[in-house]
Parts: structure tokens; C-alpha cells; sequence
């Protein structure tokens, strides 16, 4: 099946500046991708070279099959695209905005799924007749949302989507991508610093370092491998530690024990069976922990 | 979409173009009845033998002791030509300023083809600078019905419509100077800034040209070289070869404006 995104090699040099280095993602259709990177990693490089706004320097972009380059005006008729930095023309109304945009879509547009998605993201007639510029930074971002969202695109590429949201529209924002994910209509690829965000919504994750993809994995996958911290807390003195969990230990005092416990949680429990435990605390898997490992540079993860 | 682009365009200059239109307008009214009482009171000619030979050459001739001279002056002022050029090069440096503040990545991210952007721009200038003179020539042309309907006669609409359409020509090729700088450049200022002092400088060059031999034939890269409204307001000569010659310059900086939008980075 053809990958809904896909780079080879993608290379962008700014000058003596290096944005991408061989950089090499793929996404399938239907899949909700979350781009992950610090500020500067090269995120945005990339996603604008997606959508033809800035010209690769080697390797090249495909979407649906098609190069982002020679077929640029075909691939922007399926993409949604929500920037980091929301830019407005000030001067017009939220609904002058919104018909401006869709005029320079291909397919007319749906006023219906329009009108949903303004209810869905609170946004009233009165906000619709405002200005752009005496709106909050909040409501612009709706706007952006709704303007990425509202031809139906197949493929939607978000920069930091919920940036200024409140949490009230960040649950909205996050059941329009569980609907879209449900319909397995529109691939979505997302970049985020909102890791707890990317967890939730996402099936797979990139993490670009440098210019480079440093991983790339399924969040399945990511809470498999990464070790699990669980505390085990004993009502008498700490018993001695079974052969089973000896390697697992990181710190252990009178009362408990403290390990990293990586594989199925339960083979960790079975070696528990029959010692005098009081309480286990095991802490949730987080996306974060994992990512911040990799953007200082202390993971294991390919370099 | 090209129709929805330069509606865009034209509504965020509206306000630009509506107030140069209207002071430049004033201007026309302003020379001619200044003019007319001059000629009223019989002292334009004495006035005009002021006025040293190489100005009136530099500027068209248009000082010479006739109320035609004043109708022309209100064409080939330096504050008109300047102030309409810079109306043109502000309008066509338009992409750069998209650049700049990042609307071209709502815009260029939905299927417009990039040719499209530099397209609305050139009509955007085009329109908007057509539609200054526009207004400068229906006013003159009321101001003189109205103080001296005679003139009318023997200066006929025509040939100031030659006039406007030279100053348009004129204008034109610092539009297109001005599109290609911002299809190449990130910011606004940068473009605008710089086809505006070039514009300057060639305005100077040619003014020197008239009061400086040596200057002459460099001032053949100047398009002021390249309007001559007293005379063309007598119909002493023609300016079709001249307008061809511009709007033929434009063209070609037009088209430079095009293969640099579309191999830029935005």
C-alpha cells in the first residue's frame, strides 16, 4: 500500500545551516503520526517541505505517492495544514477568513461540516463577526483548527495544534482526531511538544534530533519496551530478593524495593508470589520520560 | 481563485490607494487653479521665464509659459511621479511581505499554483496605480471644464490620455522592478525600500542628464528619460514608441518575477 507520507533522504541545507539530514519517515494511510523534536530539531522544515513551501536541497518528499515537488498543486488539494504560528490577515472577520480560505480550495465547500465544527469548537456568530485582531489567542487558534480541518482533507498536518487551547477545546480538539482516527479516512501527521497529547493520540512517533530521525516506533511498541518503575512496599523487613527480580533492582531500604521492570508486567508479580507485600506502586507509562531521554541524548535509541 | 487573491489584495490596499487617488487628485485641482489665476492676472509668463531652461527640460517642459504647461505639470511633478511610483512598487511588494509575516503558508498551502501569487500582484498594481491616475486625469480634466472650458478644446482628452498612459508606463516598470525584488527577498521594507530609492536615483539621474551634458546618455537607463507630457500634451510628439518601450521592460522584469517566485523558498 502506498505510504500517505513518505521522505527519502530529505537534506535541507539553510546556507552553512544544516535543517534535515537524510531524513527518512513514513506514514501510513490512515494513521494519526506524531512528530516529536526540540525546538530547532527541524519539524517544521520538514512539514513545509511536505507542502512545497520550501524546496528540499537533496532527497525528496512523497505524498500518497505523489513528489511534494513536481505534483505540489495536486497534493495541496488533500492536505489540511493548521501552522505553528497562526498567521491572520487582521483586518477581516472570522467568517470573512473562513471563506476567503475555502475560496482558494478546489472542491466547494461543505457549510454543513463547517457549521459543525464552529459548534463543536464554540465558536458563535458574534466571534464569527468580529475581527480577526481583537480576538484571543485562544479563539485565533480555533480558527487555524477549523481552517485545517474544514475541506475535509485525507491528510492533516498539524504544528502544535492545541498551543493556547484551554482544556475545554483541547477534549474537543482531541475527539475530532478520534472521529477522523475512527472514520480511517484522514492520516494525520502531528507535531507536538504536548507529549502527554502525542501519547493519547497517536499510533506512531518520530523524534527528530538535529535533523536526524532518531527513532521512530508505535506507542504500542514504546510501552512494551520501556521499562516500568514499580515500588514494592512490605508491612515487616524487606525479604531477600528473588534471582527473578535481582537485575530489576534499582534501590532497596528496610520496608521496600524499588525496581525497573522492562517486559509484561506480570512475570514481575509471579516472582512477588508468596512474599509479604503490603502495596505496589507502579508508576504509568510516559511518553515525556522516554523523549526527553532521546532529545538530551542519553537514550539508546539509533543515533 | 485568482479572483478571490486579488479581491484580498485590493481590500488590504483599499485604503492606500483611495488616499493617494484623492491627495493626488487635489493636486490636479490645486496646479490648475493656481495656474488659472496666474493666467488671469497676466504674470505666468514672467513667471515662467524664472524658471531656468534645464528644469523645464527635465521636467517635460512643462513650465513653459502656458496654461497647458501647468495642466501637464500636474503629471510630470516629482512629487507625482514619486509619489504614484512608490504607490506601485508598496502594491507589487506585496509577496515578500507574505513572506514576512507567513500568510503565504495559509495561502501557498492550499492548491494555488505559485504563478498565481505573482499574477494577483502585477494586476493588483497594475489596477491600483491605473485607478490613481485614473483620477487624477478625470479631475484635471473637470477642474479645466470648470475654470477655463476654452482649454478644453484645444487640449483634447486624448492626448492627455497619452500623458497618463506615459506616467502609467513609467509607474508600471518600478511595479514590475518592485514584484521581482519581493519574489526574490523575505521582507517587505527590503524590496520596497530599495526599487523606491533606485527609483529616486533615476528620477535624480535624468534631472542631472538635463542640466549636465556627460550625464545624457546614462540617463537613457532612467524610464523618466522616457516622458515627455508638454509635448505630448501639444501633440508636438507622440509617446507610443516610449510606452511600447516601457511596458516591454516591464514585461521582461515581469517574467523574471515569475522563475524567482517559483524557485524561492517561502
Amino acid at each position: 500500500m502506498t505510504e500517505a507520507v513518505r521522505t527519502e533522504s530529505l537534506t535541507k541545507y539553510f546556507g552553512a545551516v544544516v535543517a534535515l539530514e537524510s531524513l527518512n519517515l513514513s506514514v501510513a494511510p490512515g494513521e494519526v503520526y506524531g512528530f516529536l523534536g526540540p525546538n530547532g530539531a527541524g519539524k517544521t522544515t520538514t512539514i513545509r517541505i511536505l507542502l512545497d513551501l520550501v524546496r528540499a536541497t537533496s532527497g525528496r518528499a512523497l505524498i500518497d505517492g505523489l513528489d511534494c515537488r513536481a505534483a505540489s498543486v495536486e497534493i495541496r488539494r488533500r492536505v489540511g495544514y493548521l501552522p505553528a504560528e497562526m498567521p491572520l490577515y487582521r483586518e477581516m472577520t472570522g467568517v470573512g477568513y473562513l471563506d476567503f480560505l475555502a475560496a482558494l480550495e478546489s472542491r466547494p465547500a461543505d457549510l454543513s461540516f463547517r457549521r459543525k465544527l464552529l459548534t463543536r469548537f464554540d465558536v458563535s456568530d458574534i466571534d464569527l463577526r468580529r475581527r480577526l485582531d481583537r480576538l484571543s489567542h485562544g479563539m485565533k487558534r480555533k480558527f487555524g483548527i477549523i481552517q485545517a480541518l474544514m475541506g475535509r482533507p485525507s491528510l492533516l498536518i498539524l504544528d502544535e495544534p492545541t498551543s493556547g487551547l484551554d482544556p475545554l477545546m483541547i477534549e474537543a480538539f482531541a475527539e475530532t482526531v478520534h472521529e477522523l482516527k475512527t472514520e480511517g479516512r484522514t492520516t494525520i501527521f502531528l507535531s507536538s511538544h504536548v507529549l502527554s497529547e502525542v501519547e493519547r493520540l497517536c499510533d506512531r512517533v518520530g523524534i527528530i534530533r538535529r535533523g536526524q530521525l532518531v527513532r521512530e516506533t508505535s506507542i504500542a511498541d514504546l510501552r512494551r519496551d520501556t521499562p516500568r518503575r514499580l515500588r514494592v512496599f512490605f508491612d515487616r523487613p524487606a525479604p531477600p530478593l528473588p534471582a527473578a527480580l535481582a537485575t530489576a533492582v534499582r534501590r532497596s531500604g528496610d520496608r521496600h524495593w524499588e525496581l525497573e521492570w522492562s517486559g509484561p508486567l506480570g512475570s514481575a508479580l509471579d516472582a512477588m508470589q508468596g512474599l509479604p507485600v503490603a502495596d505496589i506502586e507502579i508508576e504509568p507509562f510516559k511518553l515525556e520520560d522516554y523523549v526527553l531521554k532521546i532529545y538530551s541524548g542519553t537514550s539508546g535509541a539509533r543515533e | 481563485m485568482l479572483f478571490a487573491l486579488f479581491r484580498r489584495s485590493l481590500a488590504r490596499h483599499r485604503a492606500l490607494i483611495v488616499a493617494v487617488a484623492a491627495l493626488l487628485s487635489a493636486f490636479q485641482i490645486l496646479d490648475i487653479v493656481v495656474a488659472y489665476n496666474l493666467q488671469a492676472n497676466g504674470i505666468y509668463a514672467q513667471f515662467a521665464t524664472l524658471v531656468p531652461a534645464f528644469i523645464q527640460e527635465a521636467m517635460g517642459g512643462v513650465l513653459v509659459g502656458s496654461f497647458p504647461g501647468a495642466i501637464a505639470l500636474g503629471f510630470a511633478h516629482p512629487l507625482v511621479m514619486l509619489s504614484l511610483s512608490c504607490v506601485a512598487i508598496y502594491l507589487a511588494s506585496e509577496p515578500a511581505g507574505e513572506v514576512e509575516d507567513g500568510l503565504v503558508d495559509l495561502v501557498v498551502a492550499r492548491p494555488v499554483p505559485r504563478f498565481l501569487i505573482v499574477t494577483r500582484s502585477t494586476l493588483v498594481y497594475l489596477v491600483g496605480s491605473a485607478a490613481v491616475v485614473a483620477a487624477m486625469f478625470v479631475t484635471s480634466r473637470v477642474t479645466v471644464r470648470a475654470l477655463s472650458p476654452a482649454t478644453l478644446t484645444a487640449l483634447p482628452a486624448v492626448r492627455l490620455a497619452w500623458v497618463a498612459a506615459n506616467l502609467l508606463a513609467i509607474v508600471w516598470c518600478f511595479g514590475a522592478a518592485a514584484l521581482a525584488m519581493a519574489s526574490h527577498v523575505r521582507e517587505r521594507m527590503r524590496a520596497a525600500g530599495t526599487v523606491g530609492l533606485v527609483a529616486i536615483f533615476l528620477y535624480l539621474l535624468q534631472f542631472g542628464a538635463a542640466a549636465w551634458n556627460p550625464l545624457r546618455p546614462s540617463a537613457r537607463v532612467s524610464p523618466f528619460h522616457y516622458y515627455e507630457p508638454m509635448r505630448t500634451l501639444l501633440g508636438s510628439t507622440s509617446p507610443a514608441k516610449d510606452i511600447a518601450g516601457l511596458l516591454g521592460a516591464s514585461v521582461v522584469i515581469l517574467v523574471l518575477a515569475y522563475v524567482l517566485y517559483e524557485k524561492r523558498d517561502l
